[in-house]
């Protein structure tokens, strides 16, 4: 019983971390059907904010050492600046074109900023030591949790039900909402394209570091492709959601998590180093049944 | 009349390319340049194998390298080091154990392996279409490049596979390379390459035609597969050595952006697109090894050579959005 | 002059949909384009609005320049577009639609005021402000949309086929509020209509478009009567 309630809080809190994920790249395709394979990396540029910049195998704590709302707004801005970097000098240029060649220069983004992180910070992982005192295990109801889950289930819940507020009850938000229906009638009653986008790219941004402080204070390490991994499931998630859905990007997320940690429980020792072979074959099934996703968009079907 | 013409001329002109190729580089005779361009003409290989899948559906597949590792191991399997192998590989089934295969039925047989992966799992992906299918092939990636990580005793997990006889030459990749393109070509002029165009185009209109979408789109994926299943295999005979994470996120990326900066819409495009990749690749490395200039030596910092290749792509995007090629389809 | 085209082309790709028109449009007038199916009317009022741009030729809205310009600026000059098929926004409620345009003006007490204006044009909008826009009927959608664009304070309206997929008793309503509009609001409107009928009734002026070219302009009580209309519509020349 306990060791059940133990693995429930372990697929919630991973659950939580790929919901984030996936709402950033979810917001970006919402508005501007753009998927951005570089969303791992601004998480990566976000956790390799917090060191001094050198390629020493000893990382020494920077913005890291701040108290932590500090560190938490300066994560938050550094990301978000270059999300809306990204917007300006790649993705502006390519608005209007194809699927293909938005996702080719997506590509290309993420590969020039893992490049850059390998130039300045070394190939080597680097290890951090961020907020450890939660890693420590807390007492809730005679059940023993760890702290870190507990912050980024609460995190997760916090950041859904403000990014829902803003939505629903911003003018900001409304114009978002109304863009990612249909962007050029928005446009056409006044709402300025740029606005909307820069204001999905800073959110994605913005949702990236947080991803990124809870990511390594979890696992402790930094390495120029900590990223790819959660950008690859954050993308699966929102495929298997829904694209064009944030409740879609948000349960695809849990439920990507969820099957991690159940196979990782229930697969037999020799297979268990295949288990992301078979989560991702179960991908494939989930797409087969319901190729639009769980939370279908009206606006993504195909019109006859 | 004239439009197949066009297209006949098309492919005569990129085998007449690629010919001059061998051409200069048998004539220049440096060691280094030989490896660049037999690089590139197995690069020519798998781009062509993808084009002739994402081309003619219009559904971007990020799962070929998957196909690539396939035929690369595949053809290790056969000729590599019949001394080592029982070492390295132990989960073979005897007969490679004990066997070796010649160079070419090798090739061969990985493409065929390729395929039949291909077929097997194409008969569920090719429902799917879009998104849906393109995440589908990218997962399919993940699984390959998992399974093909962990399987040590068959694939030697993450660490590399050495002795696979070194039998690709400039000649030997152009001659597979013609064939590439003779393949590509051929189907993309039979019925189910324009009955598949269309069902890009239109798919619901195309069905409506009576058209089978997923039979066609299964014809396509498994030539594909098998065209990159032997890029994969002259892959590993020219390298000589094989690692699994070579056939991962990096390559689908660099051969999905050759593709589609070249133009993804034609088979000369895609050659379009791998030769200028190519050459600037070839370019940077050289500038960071150090090229004298004026008696100095100038040299790029180290590092520096993947961030000017991306910048450069970014910029190629930028101002030919629709691919160097743009919405040409020949040559001519 | 409001509204000015002057000899325009607009391509889709290596298509042209629209070869050389030119039209305008007097303040306070309603014009009619009327044509056939790929005549190029709706690809004239996407072109003006901002959402096409011409290969050649200028579009001039009280004097300024606007061809090529961004959407959203054509909407802040006072020129409001309700394109073909309404493209209200299923997702959001009644209330939110209307208030989209809302955020272009600074005056808040006077949108305030134009709000319950335009709900006191469309009553039934009043009574579905919460519901999700998706779920209206074709003629409330119709409504909507024009009452959307309508709040955006829009000197020059332009309605692409007004009556599209509605029955006909409902595109009395929607005419007849139109009418009402031009009586109170004082408002210059372009509309494309598929029916020369309800054109003539409710236009000033009528251009007739075909394949892309103007056949035919003039007042509306001009060309009934004769058969100059239905030629140019149909495209018979001549005798």
């Amino acid at each position: 019983m306990l060791e059940a309630l133990q693995y429930a809080t372990d697929a919630v809190s991973l659950g939580s971390l790929y919901a984030l994920s996936a709402l950033g790249i979810g917001l970006l395709f919402g508005v501007l059907r753009l998927i951005n394979f570089a969303h791992g990396d601004f998480i990566s540029v976000g956790a390799y904010g917090l060191i001094v910049p050198s390629a020493n195998a000893m990382a020494v704590m920077y913005f890291g050492a701040l108290p932590w709302p500090a560190v938490i707004a300066v994560i938050v801005a550094v990301v978000a600046f270059l999300a809306l970097l990204s917007e300006a000098i790649v993705f502006r240029p390519l608005r209007g074109a194809s699927p293909a060649t938005m996702m080719i220069g997506s590509f290309a983004l993420s590969f020039i900023v893992q490049n850059s992180l390998l130039l300045v910070y070394g190939s080597r992982p680097k290890a951090v030591d961020l907020w450890a005192n939660l890693s420590r295990p807390i007492a809730v109801g005679g059940v023993r949790f760890q702290q870190l889950q507990l912050v980024t289930i609460g995190v997760t819940a916090v950041l859904l039900a403000a990014l829902v507020l803003f939505l629903r009850r911003t003018r900001f938000g409304l114009e978002m909402r109304a863009a990612a229906e249909d962007f050029c009638m928005a446009r056409m009653l006044g709402v300025r394209a740029n606005r909307v986008i820069a204001m999905a790219f800073a959110l994605s941004g913005g949702l990236a570091a947080v991803v990124s402080l809870l990511y390594v204070a979890q696992s402790g390490i930094l390495s120029v492709q900590m990223g790819v991994p959660l950008m690859l499931f954050a993308f699966i998630s929102t495929v298997i959601g829904g694209m064009g859905s944030l409740l879609g990007a948000v349960l695809g997320g849990f439920i990507v998590g969820i099957l991690n940690v159940v196979l990782q429980v229930m697969l037999p020792g020799e297979l268990r180093s295949f288990r992301d072979a078979f989560l991702f074959l179960m991908v494939i099934f989930i797409l087969l049944l319901r190729p639009s996703g769980l939370v279908p968009v009206a606006a993504m079907k195909e019109r006859i | 009349m004239l439009t197949q013409l066009k297209h006949y001329l098309s492919l005569l002109g990129l085998i007449v390319l690629v010919l001059l190729v061998g051409v200069l580089t048998s004539s220049v005779h440096d060691s280094q340049f030989d490896q660049s361009v037999v690089e590139f003409l197995i690069r020519m290989v798998v781009v062509i194998g993808i084009y002739l899948f994402v081309g003619n559906s219009g559904i971007t597949s990020f799962g070929h390298i998957g196909f690539m590792a396939i035929g690369a191991y595949a053809s290790a399997w056969q000729t590599c080091c019949p001394s080592l192998k029982p070492m390295t590989m132990p989960g073979l089934p005897d007969f490679l154990l004990r066997n070796s295969v010649p160079f070419v039925p090798s090739v061969v047989m990985s493409g065929l392996l390729a395929a039949a992966v291909a077929l097997v799992v194409g008969m569920f992906m090719m429902r799917l279409s879009g998104i849906a299918a393109s995440t589908a092939t990218f997962a399919f990636l993940i699984i390959v490049n998992v399974v093909y990580s962990n399987w040590r005793e068959v694939t030697g997990g993450t660490s590399s596979i050495v002795g696979i006889p070194i039998e690709v030459d400039v000649w030997t990749a152009v001659v597979w390379v013609v064939i590439a393109l003779i393949g590509a070509h051929a189907f993309e002029n039979s019925r189910y390459g324009l009955s598949l165009r269309a069902s890009r185009d239109d798919e619901v209109a195309a069905k409506a035609a009576g058209v089978n979408v997923v039979a066609q789109r299964l014809v396509a994926f498994v030539g594909s597969a098998f065209i990159v299943g032997i890029g994969g295999a002259l892959y590993s005979h020219f390298l000589g050595v094989l690692t699994t994470d070579t056939f991962y996120l990096d390559l689908t990326f660099i051969t999905l952006a050759m593709l589609v900066i070249g133009g993804v819409g034609s088979l000369a495009g895609a050659t379009v697109g791998v030769l200028t990749i190519s050459i600037l690749i070839d370019i940077l490395r050289r500038l960071e090894a150090g090229v004298s200039v004026g008696g100095t030596m100038v040299s790029l910092p180290s590092g520096l050579e993947e961030i000017l290749l991306g910048v450069a792509m970014l910029l190629i995007l930028v101002y030919r959005p629709k691919g160097l090629f743009g919405g040409r389809t020949t040559l001519t | 002059m409001l509204l000015s085209i002057d000899n325009i082309v607009v391509h889709y790709g290596r298509l042209a949909a629209v070869r050389g028109i030119s039209l305008e449009v007097q303040p306070g007038e309603i014009v009619c384009i009327v044509g056939p199916n790929g005549a190029g009317k709706s690809t004239t009022l996407l072109t003006v609005g901002g959402a096409l741009s011409p290969s050649s030729g200028t579009i001039r809205f009280e004097g300024r320049t606007i061809a090529g310009a961004e959407p959203e600026e054509i909407a802040r000059l006072g020129l409001a577009i309700v394109p073909e098929g309404r493209h209200i926004f299923a997702t959001l409620t009644v209330n939110e639609n209307l208030r989209i345009g809302a955020g272009m003006r600074r005056d808040r007490h006077q949108f305030a005021q134009d709000f319950e204006r335009v709900l006191s044009y469309f009553p039934r909008l009043a009574e579905r402000l919460r519901f999700p826009a998706g779920r209206l009927s074709g003629g409330e959608q119709q409504m909507l949309a024009i009452g959307r664009a309508l709040l955006t304070k829009p000197r020059l309206i332009a309605i692409d086929e007004p009556s599209l997929g509605l029955a006909p008793l409902v595109v009395d309503q929607v005419y007849e509020i139109l009418a009402e509009l031009r009586r109170r609001e004082n408002l210059t409107m372009l509309i494309v209509e598929q029916s020369t009928r309800r054109a003539v009734q409710c236009a000033d002026r009528i251009y007739v478009l075909r394949s892309g070219r103007i056949e035919l302009a003039g007042s509306s009580s001009e060309l009934t009567g004769g058969q100059l209309l239905e030629r140019a519509y149909f495209g018979f020349t001549g005798a």
